[in-house]
């Protein structure tokens, strides 16, 4: 039984801190938000070629695995990084390693890990819930491909990547069977994004719409769902793990705060209502740490509570995060509503983070499914 | 990161839940004396004390060890040993603080439960600022002579001795003339008197001390040291065991979901209705992060790391956590969940499964509202955890404000 980090895991965490600090700077991030792509190429390169990627090491990878993919995503929380690193390697990734097809894998895999390409999961529809129901974009086929036809909404970096990875039926089922993942080159003819402004700036989505677009098949017909569920449950863990890092990030700059802002002929942190809410917001962020690692673990284990404890990750760091990253602007007072202060950055992605890859309600009632099937950890 | 049991852990869990299985107590157990035959049991067992030397008769397990013993226990619902606070409080004082004689004298027999202790630290006027406490100790001769008042103390009526905290001199700051002191419950001039909890159980007494001799033998480490003994040990109290508290609460959760599974709301089985599925979910998550979190805490334990003041996070954590368990239980039982008697299918224990003390939904939800309140209530926790682990600076307090007057006094005094 050993919880924390080791030495490799903690190298990497250096790596990645060293890099994101240096070469993120709070200019950087507030250039990004006024930018039309939104994200720096050559700086999203330069981090993928410090090689710390979860991939397998025959697709271009460092062979990682989730407890990594979460170091590297809490970082990224602390910045927090503007760029499609998450859409493309946590989430496109895997849903293209869960689907177990092997020439997508040396398809694709190897381009995005060297930043050639940038690819998204366009997933969600109106409803914008991440359960298999909602799904109705369908695919017919046509020839050796197929035809893609419907709408995807808020479709991470949809309007910069160069492929987008679609779920969409290709039966008459309405429920998880019938639901297959296609390959549509974003370029291609009948696919239209248009890019929506989010509450925050730096995490970027799009509308797609997909009129006859050309589609390739990955996996097989009709069995996508198991794999893309198993990639979205580990794309809710490393978002566990990224609001992780803006809630902690948040906290640091609170407490900072607190012990050199002054009022009454004091500083604020020597009140109570301030230190005691410090104290919780500390407990708060360390259940988050707790719940978001202890799911990577299970999940590169294939523990018999990986999906259990994915779901409990998800809603614990959801709640964690709102609350810290909101009580931190009431802790630093009107300069915390400043735009001019980076305290919203965080507060900001930890919200985008919380709705997406299902939120507290659809984790919660996840949680009580796995309990009642049984799988638990005992 | 690797959070497997280690296959010696593996095969010490099945030792345990074997002897368990076997030795389990069939009847409910009724008395305080049926209690410590039980307990001697869990002695000879070696489930007890484990963590101590082994010339105190201890095992010196690990911690793994002693947290697997503590799950598997709750797993089973086993009824508690007897002399809690005497294990998990005087027993390390004495180890780390007593003379060989004391050790001698004591530590084997408070731990086969032949002695039972209590804590004499709590007074009205002195609860969280339990530095502030009154009840004298006046050296005469080679006795002590201590009158004065404690209160809340645990399981006093049942205990032969006591741990007191008295104050040995008085013009020192309040800090420096507290001294720890060994009190023999019967001695004449002690009184207990039953306080009744909110449970309607009588656990904790209060207790009067008036002219009370005891042996000056009975102090335990240096004259006037005793408020910096009492910290070492209090420390060992908030540590504590969080996961055979995850395992009690986990037994609780799989007994709601059975009842819940029966229960009918609105002509739907509860357990089919969405918001009770989400209260549910909600409790289910929160203990599964406390059992991660034990988990964290455990892995630094296993490396010989003790925990400092962030084990007032942990303290925080369960405690608070327990509280809101217990509420959105009772939200899904509604009345079924405040029945102390006369309750059928919906209760939470069945009769015929050998139980410890939390017996009734009601039960366990009255006992929450302890565990925020004593060993550090949650506000002091929050100051430690502010002060001590953030580093904020410590709060203005009326005391602080009157020490620094009389040092300036005194100060001024000496020039
Ligand atoms: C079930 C139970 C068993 C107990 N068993 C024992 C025992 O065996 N032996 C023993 O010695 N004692 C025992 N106690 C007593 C326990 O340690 C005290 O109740 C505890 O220290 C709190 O003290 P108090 O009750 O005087 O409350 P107070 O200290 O008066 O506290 C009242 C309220 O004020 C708050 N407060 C106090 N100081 C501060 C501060 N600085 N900042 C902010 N808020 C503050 C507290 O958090 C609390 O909410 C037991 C208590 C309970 C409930």
């Amino acid at each position: 039984m050993d919880f924390d980090f080791t030495e490799d895991q903690n190298m990497l965490r250096d790596l990645a801190r060293e890099f994101l600090t240096e070469q993120v700077s709070v200019a950087h991030i507030r250039e990004m938000m006024e930018d039309e792509t939104g994200y720096d190429k050559d700086l999203y390169r330069r981090f993928l070629g410090l090689g710390l990627i979860p991939f397998p090491e025959e697709y271009g990878g460092a062979g990682f695995g989730m407890v990594e993919s979460c170091i590297i995503m809490e970082e990224m929380g602390r910045i927090p990084y503007p760029g499609p690193f998450f859409g493309t390697v946590i989430l496109a990734g895997q849903a293209i390693i869960q689907s177990g097809d092997e020439n997508a894998m040396s398809r694709y895999l190897p381009d995005m890990a060297n930043g050639d390409l940038v690819v998204s999961l366009a997933f969600l529809e109106d409803s914008a819930s991440w359960t298999p129901a909602t799904i109705t974009a369908t695919a017919t086929k046509d020839g050796n491909g197929y035809k893609l036809n419907g709408t995807k909404r808020f479709v991470p970096w949809g309007a910069q990547a160069d492929v987008l990875l679609v779920a969409a039926r290709t039966g008459e089922a309405s429920g998880p069977d019938g639901i297959s993942l296609f390959a549509v080159q974003a370029n291609s003819d009948g696919v239209e994004a248009t890019p929506e402004t989010m509450l925050d700036l730096n995490s970027r989505t799009a509308t797609v719409k997909f009129s006859d677009a050309s589609a390739e098949l990955i996996g097989e017909e009709g069995n996508a769902w198991a794999g893309l569920d198993r990639a979205i449950q580990r794309a809710a863990v490393a978002a566990s793990a990224e609001m992780l890092g803006a809630a902690r990030r948040a906290h640091e700059m609170s407490v900072d705060y607190a012990k050199v802002r002054r009022q009454f002929g004091q500083v604020i942190g020597q009140f109570q209502a301030i230190k005691h809410k410090l104290a919780e917001m500390l407990e708060q962020v360390e259940n988050a740490h707790s719940a978001a690692y202890y799911a990577a673990w299970a999940l590169d284990a294939d523990a018999p509570d990986a999906t259990l404890a994915a779901s409990v990750a998800k809603s614990t760091a959801n709640e964690a995060s709102r609350h810290v990253c909101g009580e931190a602007i009431q802790v630093h007072g009107g300069i915390g509503f400043t735009w001019e202060y980076d305290l919203h950055f965080y507060w900001k992605r930890a919200k985008h983070q919380e709705v997406f890859y299902g939120d507290s309600d659809y984790h919660r009632e996840r949680v009580l499914q796995e309990v009642l099937a049984g799988n638990v950890a005992r | 990161m690797d959070l497997r049991y280690s296959q010696e852990d593996i095969e010490f869990r099945q030792k345990v839940r074997a002897w368990f299985e076997e030795n389990l107590p069939k009847k409910k157990i009724e008395s305080f004396e049926e209690r410590r035959e039980w307990h001697r049991k869990l002695y000879d067992a070696g489930f007890i004390g484990m963590g101590w030397p082994k010339e105190y008769g201890g095992q010196e397990a690990r911690p793994m060890e002693q947290a697997i013993v503590g799950e598997e226990m709750a797993r089973v619902n086993a009824p508690a040993g007897v002399n809690g606070l005497g294990i998990s409080i005087v027993g390390p004082t004495l180890i780390h603080h007593g003379t060989d004689a004391q050790k001698d004298e004591h530590l084997k027999k408070l731990l086969t439960g032949e002695e039972i202790w209590c804590q004499l630290y709590s007074e009205p006027n002195s609860g969280s600022d339990l530095a502030s406490l009154q009840c004298r100790a006046d050296i005469d001769g080679d006795n002590f002579i201590i009158n004065g008042q404690k209160i809340w103390t645990s399981g006093a009526h049942n205990s032969e001795w006591g741990l007191m905290l008295a104050r040995t001199d008085r013009r020192a700051s309040k800090h420096n003339g507290i001294s720890c002191i060994m009190v023999k419950m019967d001695d004449p001039g002690v009184e207990v008197r039953p306080l009744k909890q909110i449970s309607g159980s009588s656990e904790f007494s209060e207790v009067f001390f008036s002219d009370v001799a005891v042996p000056a033998d009975n102090l335990i480490g240096e004259l006037n040291t005793g408020w910096r003994i009492a910290q070492t040990t209090l420390s060992y109290e908030r540590g504590g065991n969080t996961l055979s508290r995850v395992s009690r609460l986990q037994t609780t959760l799989d007994r709601l979901l059975e009842v819940a599974g029966e229960l009918r709301v609105d002509g739907t089985r509860a357990i089919d209705d969405p918001r009770i599925r989400q209260k549910i979910g909600q409790i289910y998550s929160e203990v599964e992060v406390l059992r991660y979190a034990s988990l964290r805490l455990l892995s630094k334990l296993e490396k010989g790391e003790r925990p400092g003041p962030e084990a007032s996070v942990s303290k925080l954590h369960y405690s608070e956590l327990d509280k809101r368990a217990q509420e959105i239980i009772q939200e899904i039982l509604g009345p079924y969940g405040q029945q102390i008697s006369g309750a059928g299918e919906y209760a939470f224990d069945e009769s015929d499964v050998p139980y410890g003390e939390a017996d009734t939904w009601a039960y366990q939800f009255v006992w929450s509202r302890a565990g925020t309140i004593y060993a550090g209530s949650s506000q002091i926790q929050k100051n430690i955890i502010g002060e001590r682990v953030l580093g904020l600076p410590k709060e203005i307090r009326a005391d602080r404000i009157e020490l620094e007057e009389r040092r300036k006094e005194e100060a001024a005094a000496d020039d």
